[in-house]
């Protein structure tokens, strides 16, 4: 909103080189934020990067065709014909934010709120949500905190293969823009970058999602209407993330239009559920506060929903 | 209810500059909340909300509107 330049993000799957993935807008005709995610040279990725932004799209080919490292091409090569097809509209433009489908159906899930580098805490909710029954575990931002170990809880999201959606702090440690926090490395940048602003889950025969908050209405493009849009506006801007309860008979006229059912965030750091009309929303608090322990739990059985903090 | 603004005669129109807002959208939302609106669907008139939940009859609406145009031109 505000800024009316047009545009466009695109992701671009590679063919022979260490990035599996290469992410760059154009804007106006230039090329802007070029990123070479998951793999390869980061100092020689990023110095590509910085070579090429705001360069408009007819002068970069010079500088990347025919650049061999293996398999007779290379990450500047890659990107040359990342940018050729965008430009010939063979690659088309990127969601501005990524959602990942679990493909499971769940009856019991457990979601964990905030645990911002704290390890600790993490392993012993997921250890109590694995005792207590739960068929899968969802983490919600922000993974990272002003914490030393952000990198071990990293480690143990992924060793747990724990389903995760990206916060805005972990969105700001993505662009290298952690400011006094904590380093990692590129690698652990890179798959937070990767992570899924949305999580689409099913729990009984009810479809839900689960994101962060409203730093992906930010987003470069951000459209709207693209899927699940409207849940994000109405929970982020018209409630206040449901805090706004005068503005209820609002949302009720509108969550006819709504793709999901049940709709989690946790950018409040607070605990809540709210039913408007056939609609379920949650908030998920912290991992930690005040020295407790809690976790999230939703619950699906013969028709009926329900939710309740876990404390440990 | 756009439409029963659509509907209104040519003399009422011309008194009026119609803006609709789309909740689905941030700009919309930004404005429902400015105007501290509750419900849907909403009218405000000169930057006030006037009604909520409901679509007004033509005659109200239009008499509404003639009520406000000559206060505001009173004196001219």
């Amino acid at each position: 909103m505000g800024d009316n330049k047009k545009i466009q993000r695109f992701v671009f799957q590679t063919d022979g080189v260490c990035s599996p993935e290469i992410h760059f807008q154009i804007v106006e005709g230039l090329v802007k934020d070029i990123r070479f995610v998951g793999g390869g040279c980061p100092g020689n990725a990023r110095l590509v990067s910085r070579l090429l932004e705001g360069r408009p799209l007819e002068e970069v080919a010079m500088y990347l065709d025919g650049i061999e490292c293996r398999n007779d091409t290379s990450c500047p090569d890659q990107l040359g014909i990342a940018i050729k097809a965008a430009k010939e509209g063979e690659l088309h433009p990127a969601d501005s934010f990524r959602i990942q489908t679990d493909p499971d159906i769940h009856n019991r899930i457990g979601f964990v709120g905030e645990p911002a580098g704290d390890d600790q805490a993490m392993e012993k909710i997921v250890s109590h949500m694995v005792e207590t029954g739960v068929s899968t575990v969802y983490c919600l931002g922000n993974l990272t905190g002003n914490s030393h170990h952000n990198r071990e809880l990293i480690g143990f999201v992924r060793k747990r293969n724990i389903l995760a959606v990206q916060g805005a702090r972990d969105w700001q440690y993505a662009q290298n823009a952690e400011g006094d926090l904590p380093p990692l490395t590129a690698k652990e940048r890179d798959w937070l970058l990767r992570l899924p602003q949305v999580l689409e889950f099913r729990l009984g025969g009810r479809k839900g999602i689960t994101f962060f908050g409203e730093y992906i209405q930010d987003f470069p493009g951000f459209s709207d209407y693209e899927a699940f849009s409207l849940e994000m506006n109405m929970v982020c801007g018209l409630t206040n993330f449901m805090q706004d309860e005068t503005v209820f008979p609002a949302l009720e006229a509108m969550v006819p239009q709504f793709k999901a059912d049940i709709i989690v965030f946790s950018q409040q750091k607070k605990w809540g559920h709210w039913q408007v009309a056939d609609k379920e929303f949650v908030s998920i608090g912290p991992a930690a506060q005040d020295g407790e322990l809690a976790w999230g739990l939703l619950e699906s059985g013969e028709g009926k929903f329900e939710f309740k903090t876990v404390q440990i | 209810m756009a439409e029963s603004v659509k509907v209104l005669p040519d003399d009422i129109k011309e008194l009026i500059d119609v803006h609709e807002w789309d909740m689905r959208t941030r700009e919309g939302v930004q404005r429902f909340r400015e105007l501290k609106a509750k419900s849907l669907p909403s009218v405000a008139l000169d930057e006030e909300l006037v009604y909520e939940s409901l679509i007004p009859m033509q005659e109200e609406l239009i008499e509404e509107i003639r009520r406000r145009y000559k206060n505001k031109n009173q004196g001219v």
